[in-house]
């Protein structure tokens, strides 16, 4: 894999997520790359590369619906995949208007992870 | 008008020769003798004498100015000291005068005392200048002196203010008449004036007698009523307080009781109240100890104090608190004073009271899992979704052909992994949240209240709140309910979280400190930068109800405290100097026995 190479990115402060993701993706096909925060991503040479982020709602410090703003005001245009733990049925609704691909609920199954990439990115 | 007597230092002017003219009487003409006119006039003086004496000084005086036809005629008495006369009488023009007076050695009064003897003055103002004020001026003064018990005491005297009236023989003779009736006169009054005064005197001793004799009727029936007030005040004290009384001779087992304890033991006051009798109402559970209680006290001669149960013919059962004190009585018996009092009605509120408190926190528990579900779903949904998203994987790795046995089988490993994680959290909550009993146990602090923000941290992210943990190093282990301490833990977390939901302009930080105590105890603080309080509503935050969240029950911290009580230790707030407040609870490391709920 070069570094021109454009990737599937995975942001969530909890690390069985960041361990678990990427592997399946991986089986998926897409190439991965996974970040503990919005910011580290943001401070990696990854953005300009990222196909697709896969990226959880609540986090310490940016929270993903904040990344989302920043990007835009980047006008960096990545699809989004939101994945959250919140119980908060609202939250899908604000975020997809806001221009998301899909917002999954933790937990989700392989397979409507794989709908949502494939919707965002195309498929590998 | 001045009075003469200020004028008692004026310089002796005229001799006296050129003033007296007492020669003159005889010289000059007499008139006749009134016998009738004076005998009526002696007779209504010994009348005045007898049936008014206070008056016989002033009649006197009047009867001088009739009898001689004088323009003024007076009184004039020696006081006690002998310095002056005084002038106590006044009839006629000189009526105004009266009171007034000379000096005894500076006077017409004084000159007559000294010579003893009769004498007539003209113009006396001329020697004696401060008579100038007595107005009108005397052209002639007719003095005679008069005596007690051969002591020349005052003067009796007329005077003439012009010269239409001259004194004469016949004059003297009236006055000297007159003189004698004065001398009665005087020692009437002052007869009178001495009963007067022992009169007053014993008229006074008897008043101070009565007074006395009432005020000590006054404190007899004030006693009296003292002491049937204070023993009804006592067998009402009695009644409100439902205490009975009694008193006890354990060597002769003699024992007396109050009304109340009759009624305490629900017995007929008809039949006589026994040591016995009173004892068969104990508590069958309850005898023993009351026996051993009483036979230690009593060999030892100590007071004593003891609570029991009480069983009534219907089976009802009363709880009561008896104190009895050890003393003497005058053969130097031992006797047991005591009281024994009817707690029943206090004893049951408590047990409500406890199952209340108990409740309520049970709700508040429940409430804080209500706010808390978020959290909740969040802290075990992670785990679980790398479960299945592991799951997933491991599946997809070993259906490749060829199949990635190594990948399904760390992936396998991280899903078992996964799983102890969600059960861990399940666990926690269910001890959390559950109404469970208070469990006394050795805690380490620091590890509870890591617990307490792992469990929170979805919330407390959530609302961006920036968590710091400065926790102690080597702090020794508290004893306590690690749940309930836990919940308290909680509670501030929750309460701190909320009090900075505002806060856009400075960071929303929450730090949880402990600290090794300065009395040995462990003092664990949590600190925010919300909105803090009113500093007078510091102890009001604790009250159950009071809440300054809209969607609060305002139970949170009164329950955080009492749970702190009951673990010995105390919960307090302070406001911060910038901004939030500081919730700070302090226990000490060995609590010496957990206050239980169960009383």
């Amino acid at each position: 894999m070069t570094s021109q190479v454009a990737v599937v990115v995975v942001i969530d402060d909890d690390l069985s997520v960041r361990e678990s993701l990427p592997d399946l993706l991986m089986e998926f096909g897409y190439p991965v790359e996974a970040f503990p925060s919005a910011e580290a991503f943001l401070e990696s040479d990854w953005v300009g590369r990222t196909r697709c982020l896969i990226l959880d709602v609540a986090m310490p410090g940016m929270t993903g619906p904040e990344l989302q703003r920043e990007l835009t005001a980047r006008c960096e245009d990545i699809p989004i995949v939101f994945i959250t733990a919140q119980q908060d049925t609202t939250v899908r609704p604000r975020l997809m208007a806001h221009g998301a691909v899909e917002c999954l609920f933790k937990p989700f199954s392989d397979e409507a992870l794989l709908r949502a990439v494939t919707a965002a990115c195309g498929p590998t | 008008m001045a009075s003469p007597v200020s004028l008692e230092q004026s310089i002796p002017g005229a001799p006296l020769t050129s003033i007296v003219l007492t020669e003159e009487l005889r010289r000059r003409p007499a008139r006749g003798p009134e016998y009738e006119k004076e005998n009526r006039a002696l007779a209504s003086l010994v009348r005045t004498l007898a049936d008014s004496p206070s008056t016989i000084l002033q009649t006197l005086a009047e009867t001088v100015l009739e009898l001689l036809e004088a323009h003024s005629a007076g009184l004039s008495l020696l006081t006690k000291d002998a310095t002056r006369f005084y002038w106590a009488a006044i009839a006629g023009a000189w009526q105004p005068h009266l009171g007034g007076g000379t000096p005894r050695d500076f006077g017409p009064c004084g000159d007559v005392l000294n010579r003893n003897a009769p004498m007539l003055f003209t113009h006396w103002e001329r020697r004696y200048p401060y008579l100038g004020s007595a107005l009108p001026l005397a052209d002639e003064g007719l003095l005679v002196p008069f005596h007690v018990n051969g002591t020349a005491v005052g003067t009796i005297w007329a005077i003439a203010h012009d010269q239409r009236r001259r004194f004469d023989a016949e004059d003297l003779r009236l006055l000297e008449s007159l003189s004698r009736v004065a001398s009665a006169a005087y020692q009437a009054v002052a007869s009178i004036k001495n009963l007067e005064l022992e009169v007053a005197a014993r008229q006074r001793a008897e008043l101070e007698i009565r007074q006395l004799v009432s005020g000590l009727e006054a404190q007899v029936r004030a006693r009296t009523s003292e002491l049937e007030r204070s023993e009804a005040f006592l067998a009402k004290v009695q009644q409100i307080s439902n205490t009975g009384g009694f008193s006890w001779w354990p060597a002769t087992g003699k024992i007396l009781y109050s009304d109340q304890m009759y009624s305490i033991c629900e017995i007929d006051p008809a039949v006589p109240l026994t040591r016995e009798l009173a004892r068969s109402r104990i508590h069958p559970d309850d005898l023993p100890a009351e026996q051993e209680a009483i036979g230690q006290a009593v060999s030892a001669a100590r007071d004593m104090e003891y609570a029991c149960r009480l069983i009534m013919p219907d089976q009802r059962v009363k709880y009561v608190h008896s104190f009895m004190q050890a003393t003497r009585d005058a053969q130097g018996e031992l006797v047991y004073v005591g009281a024994l009092q009817d707690v029943t009605q206090r004893r049951l509120s408590e047990l409500a009271l406890n199952k209340v408190r108990a409740e309520l926190e049970h709700v508040a528990r429940v409430t804080a899992f209500g706010a808390l579900s978020a959290s909740i779903a969040h802290e075990v949904k992670q785990p679980l979704s790398g479960i299945i998203t592991n799951a997933g994987t491991c599946l997809r790795m070993l259906a490749a052909d060829p199949p990635n046995v190594e990948g399904a089988r760390q992936t396998a490993m991280r899903t078992i992994r996964d799983g102890e994680r969600a059960t861990e959290v399940i666990t926690r909550l269910r001890g959390l949240f559950a109404h469970s009993q208070v469990v006394t146990e050795r805690l380490d602090l620091n590890k509870a209240i890591e617990e307490v923000i792992a469990l929170s941290r979805g919330d407390l992210q959530r609302a961006r709140v920036i968590v710091r943990l400065d926790l102690g190093q080597n702090l020794p282990d508290a004893t306590g309910d690690r749940i309930q301490l836990q919940q308290v833990i909680l509670n501030l977390v929750m309460n701190a979280s909320n009090a900075m939901s505002g806060v856009e302009d400075r960071p929303r930080e929450l730090t949880v400190r402990s600290v090794l105590d300065e009395g040995g105890g462990i003092r664990v603080s949590v600190h925010d930068t919300g909105v803090g309080f009113k500093p007078q509503l510091a102890e009001r935050l604790f009250e159950p109800f009071f809440t300054t969240k809209s969607g609060g029950m305002g139970i949170g911290l009164s329950v955080s405290r009492s749970i702190i009580e009951r673990h010995q230790g105390r919960l307090w707030a302070t406001c911060n100097q910038d901004h939030g407040a500081t919730f700070v609870f302090c226990i000490p490391r060995e609590a010496r026995e957990l206050t239980d709920t169960k009383v």
